[in-house]
């Protein structure tokens, strides 16, 4: 295999072994998000404490190495964050993946995905756990991705 | 030499073939390209590149308006393509063949001219589970304005529309019937003849989607007995936006102008307006002059190979890879008819279409992955997507084992 960059050893290795991956049964906020360029769906399932801080994170689904690996990594870094904090780190993302910055320390293991800037019909592969998470957190139960790309 | 110069008889040379195709010969992500997504479009022979640029070099006009020699020599061109769609498709007049942006827009043409007008509450359309969204769609905008409803007959597993269920289906509420020729996802080649039969027996007319079978088989509308066939010019290896509408001559008189304007007319006043005969009275407007001129090179191409070759050669090429493919461990084909176009949807265990395609990709090798606008065939397989290689008369068993190696190194990586 050449080597490819947008597959690194990460984004393998939570496509293989995703964190949070399931139902959450103490969830208080949820929604379900799709991306009709490939039909693929997602569910987010949080547990919020009384600050709006996530406690925890969960997601189902049938989706590509993308959007599980940037679902994993996503659950694990917005762990303790209320949904400013989140909004503030969608934002950083969305520039990482559009190419206008190399690397953001405070997007920790998501810069795995940085290379989706080289990769603009696959961008909505990633943004897709970031919309369904944005709804979760507004109270909407349905995200797309047509709408945030 | 070009392949059009093959003497009949010899089996196609698809070295020779690919000369005949420019882009072919560039690289991806640094890797020879193997282009497999035949389906969603073909490539261009230099034939077809240089009639395009050659008209607008030489002869750009409007078409059948102006008296001055390029007028003539436009309309000459754009009309020589008329008479060599016909023969090609083997329409009893050329006069029945309507120039289209595409498929979909011919489609198009007949839901909104023909069944719009002709549809009542309580009356039907019957399709199949295996139609491109552009053989539904249609149906359901005009059925939500009619109170028609749509119907769609199943299929087996393997991807083979169950015949008795279709005919079964055909009662006297169903109005019109809708058939894909070739699927683009299954490479099912359904029995057309035998469907077009039962329709007629029960006076229902049946239009037939070409787009897929166009470009890899002799197709004779007359033959096949249907009333209306559709076909796409960018997948028959001509230029993106042609296509046409075939229709038999009583549906065209029948059916109102699609699209008002110029061209389409015989005579306009305030009071009224008279429109031109068909196929005029459903080309309003300027149409796609250069693109149609090249399809009419597409066409000479294909005919120089000759339709019988290219469908043998693809046969084969098929069977190839159907057994070279077999031996992928975690791999399932979707569509295992008896009767297949070299259209192969798969899975392979464990990774989603996407990131196959774009391994693929990285390996050289151009695959489609998604929905392939054919929803409902997705839920009938219980899947979000798949990938799909589909392959045309320039392909080789070489591009197939380099396909094969790379889904090998990408189900590695994958598992």
């Amino acid at each position: 295999m050449s080597e490819s960059a947008l597959y690194r050893d990460l984004v393998l290795e939570h496509n293989r072994s995703p964190r949070g991956l399931g139902a959450l049964p103490a969830c208080t906020h949820a929604a379900e998000g799709d991306n009709p360029l490939c039909g693929d769906r997602l569910r987010i399932e949080l547990a919020l404490d009384a600050a709006g801080r996530v406690q925890g994170f969960a997601f189902s689904g049938e989706a590509c190495a993308i959007t599980t690996a940037t679902a994993s990594l996503l659950g694990e870094r917005v762990r303790g964050l209320d949904a400013a904090a989140i909004a503030d780190l969608d934002a950083r993302f969305a520039r990482l993946v559009r190419g206008d910055c190399d690397a953001d320390p405070a997007l920790d293991g998501l810069n795995a995905l940085a290379e989706l800037r080289a990769y603009p019909a696959r961008r909505k592969c990633a943004l897709l756990p970031w919309a369904t998470l944005a709804a979760a957190l507004r109270g909407t139960p349905h995200a797309t991705t047509e709408a945030t790309a | 030499m070009t392949a059009r110069t093959l003497p009949a008889g010899t089996p196609l040379d698809p070295q020779r073939i690919r000369a005949d195709f420019p882009l072919l010969a560039r690289t991806v992500h640094g890797k020879p390209l193997v282009y497999f997504d035949n389906a969603n479009t073909g490539q261009k022979p230099t034939a077809v590149i240089e009639a395009t640029s050659a008209f607008y070099r030489e002869h750009n006009a409007n078409v059948a308006r102006a008296v001055h020699q390029l007028g003539e020599e436009a309309t000459a061109a754009y009309e020589a393509t008329r008479d060599k769609l016909a023969r090609f498709i083997g329409a009893p007049s050329r006069n029945e063949v309507v120039f289209t942006s595409g498929t979909t827009q011919a489609t198009n043409t007949v839901a909104y001219t023909w069944a719009l007008s002709r549809l009542q509450p309580g009356d039907a359309v019957l399709v199949t589970q295996m139609e491109h969204h552009a053989n539904i769609v249609p149906w359901q905008l005009v059925c939500a304005r009619t109170g028609a409803t749509l119907k769609a007959a199943p299929i087996t597993e393997s991807g083979e529309l169950i015949v008795e269920k279709f005919v079964e289906m055909l009662t006297p509420d169903v109005k019109l019937a809708g058939v894909v020729h070739v699927s683009n996802v299954l490479g099912t080649v359904n029995p057309v003849a035998e469907l077009a039969r039962e329709c007629r027996r029960r006076g229902i007319p049946l239009l037939v989607d070409g787009s897929q079978a166009c470009p890899h088989m002799k197709v004779d509308v007359a033959a096949l007995g249907c009333d209306f066939y559709t076909l796409t010019g960018h997948k028959m290896f001509g230029p993106t936006g042609t296509g046409a509408l075939w229709a038999k001559r009583e549906h065209l008189e029948s059916m109102p102008p699609f699209f008002g304007g110029g061209e389409m007319i015989r005579r306009v006043s305030f009071e009224g307006t008279t429109y031109a005969d068909p196929p005029h009275k459903f080309e309003a407007g300027t149409p796609n002059i250069a693109g149609v001129v090249g399809l009419g090179a597409a066409i000479d191409y294909l005919e120089g190979v000759g339709m019988d070759r290219i469908a043998a050669y693809e046969r084969e090429l098929l069977a190839y890879a159907s057994d070279a493919l077999a031996e992928v461990e975690g791999l399932r084909v979707f569509g295992t008819a008896a009767r297949k176009a070299a259209v192969i949807s798969f899975l392979v265990e464990g990774a989603h279409a996407h990131d196959l395609a774009t391994l693929l990709d990285h390996e050289g090798v151009a695959v489609r992955s998604g929905h392939h606008c054919a929803h409902p065939l997705m839920q009938f397989y219980g899947v979000p997507a798949t990938a799909r290689a589909s392959l045309a008369f320039y392909n080789t068993r070489e591009e197939v084992d380099r396909f094969v190696a790379a889904l090998r190194k990408v189900r590695k990586l994958l598992a």
